[in-house]
């Protein structure tokens, strides 16, 4: 089928970008978003272009590597699915596709479709870890852990670190992915003993990175390829306000 | 390396400055203010049974004395406290995204994303505008007096009956309602998923009461001015 | 050279703990003295930099992808092996290791698989301390599978996302120590060479991806945790950013590699569905637990599969292995798809795949029961093919996953170059010629948590730390050798992409040195590949430019070496005249078309030496094997 693209273009990160736009017409149906972006990429190639760069890796919805705002939704139009995960089938022959970086402060372009995430690398080093060195962990059977609380502990910590959460919310906040990390350890026995601390550094941190508040536009749940839920935000600021008052 | 901000940080600053902080000062305050309103709007309507009844409802308040200056202090402390933080949130998140996106829409449900939870600083503003008109308006409107049972008091009827004669002031206030119910639509539930109050199973019920508040407000503050206008209201 | 694996003396059982009594000790006070620099950060390289920078070394750690989380570990789906006996169904220390070296169709080193098997159970607990949510049973307490066709229920997980939440523990830990300044974090660099100085490994120079500056990083010693090498396929379940670069730059500085043709094709893959295919995807190999494979009876039986009744169906592996039936090990259940689709008899429109059926199993379970054990396998099938494997039998294919080949390390995990260590996938240590499921991240992690604090102290207290600059000429040199292969790139003639020779070096290798391999076929894989390797340094076509974010360069660097390394697999799939685990030489098979070892001739580890403009030299470690007594695997 036939495609046209919008691609924001951008040399570097103090350079102001612009949209090219380019036509495809041999896409098939089974591909993926990104196997499309490869074949754009070898037809610049071959005209002496330079190639839109944009960041993958897995290829398969885990590594939160893969970043595209398509058509204004992180991820594209597909629930729970990675811009990698996404197919060619899910538009139409002469569909025009608008796509754009992530866009926050606390993102800045590095070059085309690839951002700076490393701010969530600093709000998980600011707090979002258990204190254990190696070799001083107890059996692991020690503390028996309900089922449920360890599924729910899951469903947080499937967290994927992709940005989408921050790309779509209307404030560019991260509370969804600190809500996450916040909530994965609070729900465990494990997370116990720093819980305050951890809460507040986090959110400070994400505070210091520039991120905006929340104001619960729920956008983020809706984007996020593992579905994380917003009753991760819930439980960050229960959290938080319980570290602050005792 | 980065320093431990926390332990010392104070509980104060958290409370007026931290991301979650600041939310869950909005959602108190505003949970605060739609209580407010929702007995304004349930004074309001004793206009239907009588202008008597609702002046006697008016002199009641007033004749509370020192614990009306204490509710009215309230009052006043969480508009401005709601109205800054909301406006700290907004600007923040201006400066959270200096560049936005040439195009953008939302991906639907589970979203909660809508009209309303968009236009929560535009709604907000026009309603902190209409505050001090209305206050200039009523609260310190003209001045007149009525005898209900042999006790004087201020004729607030009267006054009421007056103003909403003018299609401006009708209008207009039925237009600012209009915008309250917007506000309340994403703001009733929204304030309890400010205060951590809400999970998945929740949060639709409370949505959904937050959708019914919202109407009744807006609805039972409005019928006054146009039942007034168009019937010219109690004689 | 002769390759000492310095194994401890003393019986199996107690050789680690002898060992750990008689180590040398670096002294508190002078571990932040030692800058180590880890290159890599998956399960291996995580665990090993959080673990040093706990003990107090001052660790430098670097990756190629924008954060340490992304590391390819993170895709591991299935679960991590450990002995903890849980279930009480008679796992040990003793089968655990017992089944790995079996499973390796006895290609490894017994005193490295017998470590990791004792230190599989604090691996556990670690993780389950660190927060990572393992599946647990009602009683609250940890919950197991069995995996892969093991006959104990062994494998702990995390739904699917076992690697996801093992990476995020030794990421959490490491992220730990970034915030008490033990570790330096550099991400977005990746390692183009390494700097020996005096013979020992003292750096590493890198490329700067967002800025294209190459870097000098100095330190005293270098662990290299960089993972497998898989993507020389071109199409592998592997990331996209996986390669061979450091291991194989390694390599050229004198680090012996060991046993490049033990690769391992995992059975269950979704197949490719058209040329502009970037990567394969994995499901589960739970799968055939109750999944029956099957192919039409007729080479050119074109009906959709719903249409074929079960007369004209070849359940091939069932047929065959009537004891293991569709849950026979992976590099069997592989070949035999390979057979049946060279037959002409396989389907889709490729004709490069094999059915896995649901049907019956619906049928006696109920779809409720399926949904719950497969549903998101299903579903994740479904978004990538668009069909409903509820209602059509899957189409599956094999696909290359993991490279049980390596570095070659001792027992202390060091390669021939003192000072160089590799870790996890990089290496060759403990899987033989084939590794069972569920291994890999056991390993990474044994060697990451557990055993290079202890070997690497060994090595550091025997040197005093500091005495090296990279200002040393030996810095220049390598700086300069690689910002001269970089220029090279740029000079080709451009006519044809990266992108095109790696696709093109994938199908050499996949036909010649993957499920089956013959003489002829690897001696003409070796001169293609020679001829390739000519036409891509005249001829490639690189865009863009060096200092800026070019991931077009980086591949470029990365398939210029996948090229050497795919010339040496096929020599090493050569040299060695038999079939074991995975290399199966079509020359050497039992008359029913089984893998034929031959121990007499064959049972050591091929490590091969890099020479500068001549083939590379074989050096080879026997193996000795005094606790196990070598068997024939048979599956019938
Ligand atoms: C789809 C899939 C599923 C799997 N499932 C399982 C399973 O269920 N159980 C199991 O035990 N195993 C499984 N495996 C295998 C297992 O995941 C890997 O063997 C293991 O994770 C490798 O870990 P590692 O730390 O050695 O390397 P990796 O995780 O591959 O990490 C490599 C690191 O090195 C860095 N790097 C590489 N080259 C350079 C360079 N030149 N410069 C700088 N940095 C560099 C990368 O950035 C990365 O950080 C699976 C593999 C795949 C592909
Ligand atoms: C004085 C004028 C007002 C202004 C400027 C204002 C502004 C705002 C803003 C900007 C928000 C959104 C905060 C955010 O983005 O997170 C908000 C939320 C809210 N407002 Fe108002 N508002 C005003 C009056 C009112 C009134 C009169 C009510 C009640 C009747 C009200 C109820 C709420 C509620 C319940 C919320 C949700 C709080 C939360 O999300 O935590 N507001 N307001
Ligand atoms: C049709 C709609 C409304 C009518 C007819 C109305 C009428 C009045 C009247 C008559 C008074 C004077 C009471 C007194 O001085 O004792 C008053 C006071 C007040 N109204 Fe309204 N009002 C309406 C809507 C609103 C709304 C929507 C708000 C809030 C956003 C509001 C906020 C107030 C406040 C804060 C006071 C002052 C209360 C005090 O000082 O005790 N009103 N209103
Ligand atoms: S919360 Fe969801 S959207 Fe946000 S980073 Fe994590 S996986 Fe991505
Ligand atoms: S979209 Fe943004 S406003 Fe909050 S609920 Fe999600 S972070
Ligand atoms: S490339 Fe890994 S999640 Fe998309």
């Amino acid at each position: 089928m036939r495609i046209q693209l919008n691609v924001w273009r951008q040399a570097g990160p103090s350079v102001p970008g612009q949209f090219e736009t380019y036509s495809l017409d041999d896409v098939s149906q089974d591909m993926s978003f990104l196997e499309m972006f490869d074949l754009l990429n070898e037809k610049l190639i071959k005209e002496g272009k330079e190639p839109v760069e944009f960041d993958h890796d897995c290829r398969e919805g885990i590594c939160g590597s893969c970043n595209m705002m398509i058509n204004g939704q992180a991820h594209g139009p597909r629930a729970r699915t990675a811009t990698c995960q996404l197919h060619m089938r899910e538009f139409k022959n002469g569909d025009t596709i608008d796509v754009e970086p992530w866009r926050a402060e606390a993102f800045p372009v590095i070059r085309d479709l690839v951002v700076d995430r490393s701010a969530f690398d600093r709000i998980i080093e600011a707090g979002g870890y258990v204190s254990i060195n190696t070799g001083s962990a107890p059996d692991a059977n020690t503390i028996p852990i309900e089922k449920d609380k360890a599924e729910a502990a899951f469903d947080y910590a499937a967290c994927i670190g992709c940005g989408a959460c921050v790309a779509a919310c209307p404030n560019a906040s991260a509370s969804l992915f600190v809500g996450a990390k916040v909530s994965h350890l609070a729900l465990l026995p494990q997370g116990e003993p720093e819980r305050k601390r951890r809460v507040i550094q986090m959110v400070g941190q994400m505070e210091k990175e520039g991120f905006g508040d929340c104001s619960n536009h729920g956008e983020c749940e809706a984007v996020c390829p593992k579905g994380i839920s917003i009753a991760g935000i819930a439980m960050m600021r229960r959290e938080y306000m319980k570290a602050i008052m005792g | 390396m980065k320093t431990d901000t926390v332990q010392k940080a104070s509980a104060i600053r958290s409370l007026f400055s931290s991301p979650v902080g600041k939310k869950v000062l909005t959602g108190i305050t505003g949970l605060g203010l739609t209580l407010f309103v929702l007995m304004h709007v349930s004074g309001n309507l004793s206009y239907f049974k009588s202008s008597d009844a609702y002046n006697t409802y008016s002199h009641f308040l007033l004749s509370l004395g020192p614990l009306l200056y204490a509710v009215e202090l309230g009052l006043v402390a969480f508009f401005a406290v709601h109205a800054v933080q909301g406006i700290r949130i907004f600007l923040g998140k201006r400066k959270a995204r200096a560049h936005g996106y040439k195009t953008y829409a939302s991906k639907g449900k589970p979203s909660m994303q809508s009209l309303s939870s968009r236009s929560m600083i535009v709604t907000g503003i026009l309603l902190l505008l209409f505050l001090l008109i209305h206050l200039k308006t009523f609260k310190y409107g003209a001045y007149y007096e009525t005898i209900v049972d042999g006790v004087p008091m201020r004729d607030l009827a009267r006054l009421l009956t007056e103003t909403f004669q003018s299609p401006f002031y009708t209008f207009g206030y039925v237009a600012i309602m209009v915008l309250l119910g917007i506000h309340l639509r994403h703001g009733f539930w929204s304030a309890f998923q400010s205060l951590g109050a809400m999970n998945p199973r929740l949060t639709p019920v409370v949505y959904g009461l937050g959708v019914a508040i919202a109407l009744i407000v807006a609805v039972g503050f409005l019928v006054l001015p146009l039942w007034i206008f168009f019937t010219g209201g109690n004689a | 050279m002769t390759l000492d694996a310095k194994i401890p003396a003393g019986p199996l059982e107690s050789k680690w703990n002898q060992y750990l009594k008689n180590i040398k000790l670096v002294s508190p006070n002078n571990k932040r003295k030692y800058t180590v620099i880890v290159v890599g950060t998956g399960l291996a390289g995580a665990s090993a930099a959080a673990t040093l920078a706990e003990l107090g070394y001052n660790v430098k750690a670097l990756c190629i992808q924008d954060s340490a989380r992304r590391a390819h570990s993170i895709a591991a789906q299935g679960g991590i092996n450990a002995a903890k006996n849980y279930p009480g169904d008679g796992d040990s220390v003793w089968r655990l290791f017992y089944d790995t070296i079996k499973g390796g169709d006895y290609r490894s080193r017994e005193a490295n698989v017998y470590r990791l098997a004792q230190i599989s159970n604090n691996i556990i607990d670690q993780c389950v301390a660190q927060g990572v949510p393992f599946a647990r049973e009602y009683g609250g307490l940890l919950s197991n599978r069995s995996f892969g066709g093991a006959q104990v229920s062994r494998t702990f997980y995390a739904r699917g996302q076992t690697g996801q939440q093992l990476l995020l523990g030794a990421y959490s830990a490491l992220s730990r120590q970034v915030e008490a300044g033990t570790v330096t974090m550099m991400p977005r660099q990746e390692m183009l060479d390494l700097v020996v100085v005096d013979g020992r490994a003292r750096g590493i120079i890198t490329r700067n991806l967002v800025t294209g500056k190459l870097e000098r990083h100095h330190g005293d010693a270098v662990l290299l945790c960089t993972g497998g090498y898989g993507n020389v396929y071109y199409l592998s379940t592997n990331a996209k950013n996986s390669n061979v670069t450091a291991a194989w730059r390694c390599y050229k500085r004198g680090a012996l590699f060991a046993n490049p043709c033990f690769t391992q094709i995992h059975p269950t893959c979704i197949p490719v569905s058209g040329d502009y295919q970037s990567k394969l995807t994995l499901m589960s190999e739970s799968l055939r637990n109750d999944g029956r494979v099957w192919v039409p009876k007729n080479a050119g039986d074109k009906r959709p599969p719903l249409q074929i009744p079960d007369e004209d169906r070849d359940y091939y592996l069932e047929k065959k292995y009537p004891s293991f039936g569709n849950l026979v090990p992976r590099d069997v259940a592989s070949r035999n798809a390979k057979q049946v689709c060279d037959e002409g008899r396989g389907v889709g429109t490729t004709q490069l795949s094999v059915y896995l059926d649901f049907r019956d199993a619906i049928k006696r379970l109920g779809r409720d029961t399926i949904a719950a054990r497969y549903g998101n396998l299903f579903e994740m099938y479904e978004r990538i093919t668009d069909e409903n494997p509820y209602e059509v039998p899957m189409r599956i294919y094999p696909a290359v996953h993991y490279t049980m080949g390596g570095l070659w390390v001792d027992y202390n995990l060091m390669t021939t170059v003192p000072g160089l260590f590799a870790l996890g996938e990089c290496n060759f240590s403990d899987h033989g010629a084939n590794r069972l499921g569920a291994s890999a991240l056991m390993q990474g992690l044994a060697d990451g948590y557990f055993i290079i604090p202890y070997t690497l102290g060994q090595y550091l207290a025997g040197s005093a730390a500091g005495g090296v600059s990279p200002n040393d000429a030996a810095f220049a040199e390598a700086e300069t050798s690689s910002a001269e292969m970089i220029d090279r790139l740029f000079s080709g003639r451009k006519k044809r992409t990266v992108l095109e020779f790696h696709r093109d070096l994938g199908r050499i290798v996949w036909d010649n040195v993957g499920m089956s391999r013959t003489r002829e076929g690897l001696t003409s894989a070796i001169d293609e590949i020679a001829a390739m390797r000519a036409s891509f340094w005249n001829d490639v076509s690189l865009p863009g430019r060096q200092d800026t974010l070019n991931k077009n360069l980086e591949f470029a660097g990365r398939v210029a070496d996948f090229m050497e390394l795919g010339e040496l697999m096929a020599r090493d799939a050569l040299q060695r005249e038999e079939s074991c685990g995975g290399h199966f030489r079509e020359e050497y098979q039992t008359p029913e078309g089984e893998a034929l070892r031959n121990d007499d001739d064959f049972a050591y580890a091929a490590a091969w030496q890099h020479q500068a403009g001549a083939p590379a030299v074989l050096h080879k470690e026997d193996l000795a094997f005094e606790n196990v007594s070598l068997s024939q695997r048979s599956y019938k």
